[in-house]
């Protein structure tokens, strides 16, 4: 079409130079204005920028948890690992390099794992889901001793290639301090109480010991770029118990943190193989957290309920008297619904109906709520793994530079995303938030993404990669993806 | 030449706009065909309404009349600036035409009327496009009844003097692309008028040289019978976007002044040069005021367009090349008044090199055959949006635009 059209329009221009020579006779310009108007048939020509990239990567190797695998809307489903964020760079990348492949451990098509779909939204703003049964469920496992009450695991159907390792590594619920546990994918280890991860299972051989850090390492040997974004899954189970339960924030964990995600990043960046190490964004940007956040929360039920009651969370210590939330108090999103129920409770010698939450004599418990000395334990714990990760990417493996303001070799997602999307944006005309369903960008299980927010996130990687590797790679229009993944 | 005008400047500043942007080009068939350069032009009646002070001296005493249709086609084509994409936007034929009528009432005073298209623009994207949820599809047409009063000074002097009624319709859609729902759409559509003013003067200097100035007040048109609607909104949201409702918004016409000279070189050869300043600074925001329907409350879409004034220099010759046959050809750059910061696909412009011909064969002394084409060429655009200002809806790209601008029609003398 270019060559063509090119051709028209140097004769046009032509046509009019030459004006005096030809048109001598009105029947003679008509036929060239007619010619002219034909002109109109292509639009004008401007130059597409070809895809192209300096490093290469052909056999892209994702590493991470619940993110990287995919999982949306509090389920993996085969649609769910399709939108995926690094199989949506693992497309784009296709387009600068011949014969590039991705693999996944796709499950069959269908409910998968199971996943929430949204009942209704009322008007008050407060959605409300329901759990869809998953068909690759092949056994569950219950513990009624587990700390925030009786847990469910659900064994999954094995990959269609378990046992041949995916270049999708990402694992639902993958703990970097349990990267180098034997049997985290072994079934036998399927039991009340044990370490084990279901979706990592599937990945295996039946009965394999294998760790997750020896998968790594063993995948490496064929890849040639890779991207990392790993942990929020090992604190990820204390906020979603409201620091009751799960692994707590300390000086421990942090340095398990660090020393394991070294041990992986030593096998990803072995032979100086290029990639992209994303920092964890702040907790308090999910809308697991930034829904209820305290007094935000508070003035949204005084609107609903028409009053001007506060709410009040039991003290964080456990030793003082119940005391109103602050602005630092997160109430869990799950929880929210429930806040404001009249719910029974003794006080004193009787037993009486209050409104939960939203009396004095009534108040949130601890493990609905995750207060301001949980959550500051959290983000210790947070920052100082993200300068570890800063650290190792500049200083240890080398990685070329991604925010040259800051000299930062890691992708800051908070800055590059997820802080923007919380004050909410605008992308080519459709507005993402921070609020599940309407926001478009987080899904009804207020913490993983939809379709829309995978693209979006696999954009940032996309871009922090042009900049660091001087490459040209497309990125995606999120606008064409669907808002949810089921 | 130019530098003759330049004590001209200080009029300008603080006027509104007519060349580039969404005009339509000159308003004629053999104006079309020169460029455009037509303040001090008497080839055609049609420069009435460019400057009505040419009335005086074109009226005599027949009733002149000259008429014709023209079409513009607008046509950009787009490459998103992460995505690569490109996309063209669909073929457009943005119709138009002109009716002029000039006749002497007295020694001194002649009447016309002009009735133009002089502004307009139909963008239109595909409807899958990247920036479907920015624009999907916007028009504009309007329509100038300018009766006009020519006055002769003396012999060498006329003065003129028009009213502007002009009417206007103004339609948008986009795409809620929010929803999954590709037919999800908000539509806009309304219409209105205004008033304004068109002052004039000609005049000559011998035979050879003439020149003209002339001031084309702006025009507002007031739209308050806007009908908004929505298709395709899944229930749970039904009360953000009703389904219809009202909106008034106000559409503001640039103002235009001109200064021209024609100079006769030879017998055979007419140079005339224009230089228009357009006041598109008028052009501010598109505000759509929604008035509250049900559970929605008012709300008012604004897309801010901070037009600048503009300035477009032509320059247009006609040369006789028989007793009947006369053949036009034009130059010109048109400036944009659209600034980097607020390209918006629902109007892309650049500045523009045009270049135009035409021709005028005279069958009988009472009738002439007359057309005109030109084409404009665009300068690349490239628009930089800002995700952080969620208010702004807008993508990131480049723009190439081209025009293609036909006229045919005749003049008539009874």
């Amino acid at each position: 079409m270019f060559p063509t059209y090119f051709y028209l329009r140097v004769e046009g221009l032509y046509f009019v130079i030459s004006m005096k020579n030809f048109c001598l006779a009105p029947w003679h310009c008509a036929g060239f204005v007619a010619a002219a108007l034909l002109l109109n048939a292509c639009a004008p020509n401007q130059d597409t920028p070809t895809p192209t990239t300096r490093v290469d990567v052909s056999r892209y190797l994702a590493v991470g948890d619940t993110y990287t695998s995919g999982f949306s809307a509090g389920g993996l489903t085969r649609a769910s690992q399709e939108y995926a964020y690094p199989n949506l760079i693992a497309r784009q990348l296709q387009g600068a390099s011949n014969g590039a492949s991705f693999s996944q451990p796709l499950l069959e098509a269908g409910t998968g794992a199971g996943y929430f779909s949204l009942v209704d939204f009322p008007a008050d703003g407060f959605f409300r889901t329901r759990r869809v049964d998953g068909q690759a469920v092949r056994a569950t496992v219950i513990n009624p001793a587990a700390c925030a009450g009786a847990d469910t695991v659900r064994l999954l159907a094995r990959s269609a290639t378990a046992g041949t390792l995916p270049q999708n590594l990402g694992v639902p619920g993958l703990r970097l301090t349990q990267i180098e546990f034997p049997g985290l994918g072994n079934e036998n280890l399927a039991v009340p109480g044990a370490t084990f991860n279901p979706y990592f299972e599937r990945l295996l051989s039946t009965g394999s010991d294998q760790t997750y850090l020896k998968s790594v390492t063993d995948a490496t040997a064929t890849s040639t770029f890779f991207t990392f974004f790993l942990g929020i899954d090992d604190l990820m189970p204390y906020v979603r118990a409201g620091g009751q339960c799960g692994p707590v924030p300390n000086s421990t964990l942090t340095t398990q943190l660090r020393q394991n995600a070294k041990k992986i990043l030593d096998q990803l960046t072995a032979g100086g193989r290029p990639g992209i190490i994303a920092r964890l964004p702040s907790f308090t940007n999910l809308p697991l957290l930034r829904a209820g956040k305290g007094l935000d929360l508070q003035a949204r039920l005084q609107s609903k309920f028409k009053d001007d009651a506060l709410i009040y969370i039991e003290d964080p210590i456990g030793l003082g008297r119940t005391q109103p939330i602050t602005d630092d108090d997160y109430v869990l999103a799950t929880t929210i619904p429930r806040v404001g129920q009249l719910t029974e409770v003794l006080v004193g010698t009787t037993t009486l109906v209050l409104p939960y939450g939203r009396d004095i004599r009534n108040p949130l418990r601890d493990a609905d709520v995750l207060d301001k000395d949980e959550l500051s334990r959290v983000s210790v714990v947070v920052s100082s793994y993200n300068n570890e990760l800063d650290r190792l990417a500049s200083e240890v493996y080398k990685l070329p530079v991604i925010t040259p303001a800051k000299k930062q070799s890691t992708l800051d997602l908070d800055v590059a995303l997820f802080n923007p999307v919380a004050g909410s944006i605008s992308v080519a005309g459709v507005t993402y938030t921070a609020e599940p369903v309407r926001g478009n960008f987080f899904s009804l299980d207020y913490y993983s993404l939809t379709p829309r927010g995978n693209a979006l996130l696999a954009n940032t990687f996309i871009s922090a990669f042009n900049k660091a590797y001087r490459a040209n790679i497309p990125t995606i229009d999120a606008n064409n993806l669907p808002t949810s993944a089921q | 030449m130019r530098l003759r005008f330049l004590f001209l400047l200080p009029l300008f500043s603080g006027l509104t706009a007519s060349a580039g942007g969404f005009d339509t080009g000159p308003q004629g068939a053999r104006v079309l065909g020169l460029g455009g350069a037509s303040t001090a032009y008497i080839g055609s009646i049609a420069g009435i309404s460019v400057n009505p002070g040419l009335l005086g001296h074109l009226g005599d005493s027949l009733l002149r009349v000259s008429m014709g249709g023209m079409g513009q086609v607008r046509r950009s084509s787009f490459i998103g600036q992460d995505t690569y994409q490109r996309t063209d936007q669909d073929l457009t034929v943005q119709p138009g035409g002109y009716f002029y009528a000039t006749h002497a009432v007295s020694h001194r005073f002649a009447v016309g009327l002009a009735v133009t298209t002089p502004y307009g623009y139909h963008t239109k994207w595909p409807e899958t496009w990247e920036g479907r949820s920015v624009i999907q599809e916007s028009r504009l047409n309007t329509y100038f009844v300018q009766p006009t009063v020519g006055i002769k000074l003396n012999d060498n002097f006329n003065a003129g003097l028009g009213v502007v009624y002009a009417f206007g319709k103004y339609s948008q859609r986009r795409a809620l692309g929010q929803y999954d729902d590709p037919t999800a759409q908000a539509k806009y559509t309304s219409s209105g008028s205004g008033l304004g003013l068109n002052v004039g003067l000609y005049g000559r200097t011998g035979d050879n040289l003439s020149f003209g100035i002339s001031y084309r007040s702006g025009v507002k048109l007031k739209m308050t019978n806007g009908k908004a609607t929505t298709t395709g909104i899944p229930d749970r949201d039904g009360a953000l976007y009703p389904r219809t409702g009202d909106f008034t918004t106000d559409f503001s016409l640039p103002s235009s002044l001109s200064v021209g000279v024609a100079n006769r070189i030879t017998k055979n050869l007419l140079v005339s040069f224009d230089f228009t300043l357009t006041g598109w600074s008028t052009q501010d925001s598109l505000r759509l005021n929604v008035s509250a329907s049900g559970d929605a409350p008012d709300r008012r879409i604004t897309t801010a367009r901070r037009y600048e004034d503009a300035l477009a220099f032509r320059v247009g010759a006609e040369y006789q090349i028989g007793p009947k046959f006369t053949a036009l050809a034009g130059l010109r750059y048109d400036e944009t008044p659209i600034r980097d910061e607020y390209i918006n696909p629902e109007f892309i412009d650049a500045n523009r090199l045009g270049l135009s011909t035409g021709f005028s064969y005279q069958f009988s002394p009472r009738l002439a055959l007359e057309a005109g084409y030109a084409f404009d060429y665009g300068q690349l655009r490239n628009a930089r949006a800002d995700q952080l200002n969620e208010a702004v809806a807008n993508i990131s790209g480049s723009y190439r635009t081209t025009t293609h601008t036909a006229s045919v029609g005749v003049a008539l003398a009874f």
